[in-house]
């Protein structure tokens, strides 16, 4: 583990994300592990707030409502743009009042599809995966524990709905919408807050297992 | 004399409090102290009980004061009205204001601002019992926050203070010396640059004193970066 300032390695590398260079040398500038792969190095971070990237999902949840767009809190230091045409195709919005589609409240789950440079988020409707979530409920995990909860080629989050027969979406921005019967819903939050507790331990997918197992019995 | 004015600070080369003249008080620092904070830290310095809390990066508010190319970062030190013997009138004054402004400025340094433009970056340090050298113990802690809250740094910042008490340079004092000295030099720098992000000085050196202070001061905020850096671990569980 590292964390800010510390020095890491000296070289040639490229830089991802949570490292800085400074004469020659290479150091971390967040808390984390460091992952280095084929002369990239970078610091997968332990704790902070969610950055949005491209074709990330996310879930978002609407603010405001404009003539041609609505605005979208994604829970990140940058609010959204949904605009109508990344709703529609082919929405005339002289002929539409958006906030008939979408309120403020309103839950969707969406794709990030550009970042302007002065950091402007653009999100999107228009993918398959992509839909407005009525009812069920809003669980938030930190962002740096999404790729435990989701796991291996989806491994933990398929388990999970699997064995809760939950309708479960996970956002990269660490908001999980579960959808389902009450009890069922109650098991897969219990057992979504260990994995987040537990997510830097290993053997993390056999706890989950007996857990579940454990539980759904009852 | 005024009244609570010891005779004598320096007794057979021990302070008041035992320590010697070089030496810190106790100092304990713990991360991620807090729920609802995006980082936060706790630290006990002696007699000084400080907490900080550190929100962000996130949108700014009044929109005017957001910049295009870069994060702002703010701070604001306060003082709880039970944190010192008389009643502190609550709310902002002159020195909680100046103290606010020079712990940004030595925070700002090292913090990459430039990676979230339109943004803001609050610090809150909460002073709940003071003890002398509160503004060091706020830097501190507000840099492990930061750290804490995941927001990339260059450095983490320890600060500490140097004084004169009976003519003898000494480190780290506490209020009766803070109250009765010649002299307080409260500073915090970036330890692997070595640079100084904060250097304040109230009363009288001679120069051959104010280098002994520096170097003595330097030396106790090299002592404070380790223990921030071990809180830090200890938060995360990581070797």
């Amino acid at each position: 583990m590292v964390i800010p300032g510390e020095l890491i390695i000296e070289g040639k590398y490229k830089l991802g994300e949570g490292v800085f260079r400074e004469q020659g040398k290479i150091y971390s500038s967040v808390m984390g592990f460091v992952d280095e792969k084929k002369g990239y190095i970078r610091v997968i971070p332990l704790t902070g707030k969610y950055m949005p990237k491209v074709e990330d999902f996310v879930i978002g949840k609407i603010t405001d409502v404009q003539f041609s767009h609505w605005e979208v809190d994604i829970d990140s230091a940058y609010s959204a743009i949904l605009n109508a045409s990344d709703y529609f195709r082919d929405i005339d919005i002289f002929q539409t009042a958006l906030a008939k589609i979408l309120a403020p409240g309103d839950l969707i789950f969406a794709v990030v599809r550009e970042i302007s440079p002065t950091k402007k988020v653009y999100i999107t409707m228009a993918d398959r995966g992509a839909r407005i979530l009525k009812g069920g409920r809003l669980l938030k995990v930190g962002p740096t524990k999404v790729p435990r909860v989701i796991g291996k080629n989806s491994s933990m989050i398929s388990m999970i709905k699997k064995e809760t027969k939950c309708d479960i979406l996970v956002g990269q921005n660490g908001r999980i919408w579960l959808n389902g019967e009450a009890e069922r819903i109650n098991l897969a939050v219990k057992v979504i807050e260990l994995v987040e507790r537990e997510a830097h331990t290993a053997g993390l997918t056999e706890r989950v297992k007996d857990m579940l197992v454990r539980e759904v019995k009852v | 004399m005024k009244v609570g004015e010891p005779e004598k600070f320096i007794v057979k080369g021990k302070r008041l409090d035992g320590r010697k003249l070089d030496e810190l008080r106790e100092i304990k620092i713990e991360a991620g102290v807090l729920k609802r904070a995006d980082g936060s830290a706790y630290v006990e310095w002696g007699g000084n009980k400080v907490m900080a809390a550190c929100y962000g990066p996130r949108e700014v508010h009044p929109r005017h004061l957001a910049r295009s190319d870069k994060a702002i970062l703010r701070c604001t030190y306060n003082m709880a009205p039970f944190s010192v013997n008389d009643r502190k009138r609550p709310g902002p004054d002159r020195r909680s204001r100046e103290i606010s402004k020079v712990t940004r400025e030595a925070l700002e340094p090292v913090v990459f601002t430039n990676l979230f433009p339109r943004t803001a970056i609050d610090v809150f340090i909460e002073v709940l019992q003071a003890n002398a050298g509160t503004r060091c113990t706020g830097i501190a802690a507000a840099s492990v926050a930061l750290a804490d809250a995941g927001i990339p740094m260059r450095d983490l910042v320890p600060a500490c203070a140097a004084g004169k008490v009976g003519g003898e340079i000494v480190l780290d004092m506490f209020d009766v010396e803070d109250n009765f000295g010649e002299a307080d030099l409260p500073v915090a720098i970036i330890p692997r640059k070595k640079e100084i992000t904060l250097l304040q000085m109230d009363g009288n050196f001679t120069q051959e004193e104010f280098e002994k202070a520096l170097k003595l001061a330097v030396e106790g905020c090299m002592k404070v970066y380790e223990l921030q850096k071990e809180a830090l671990r200890r938060k995360y569980g990581g070797a």
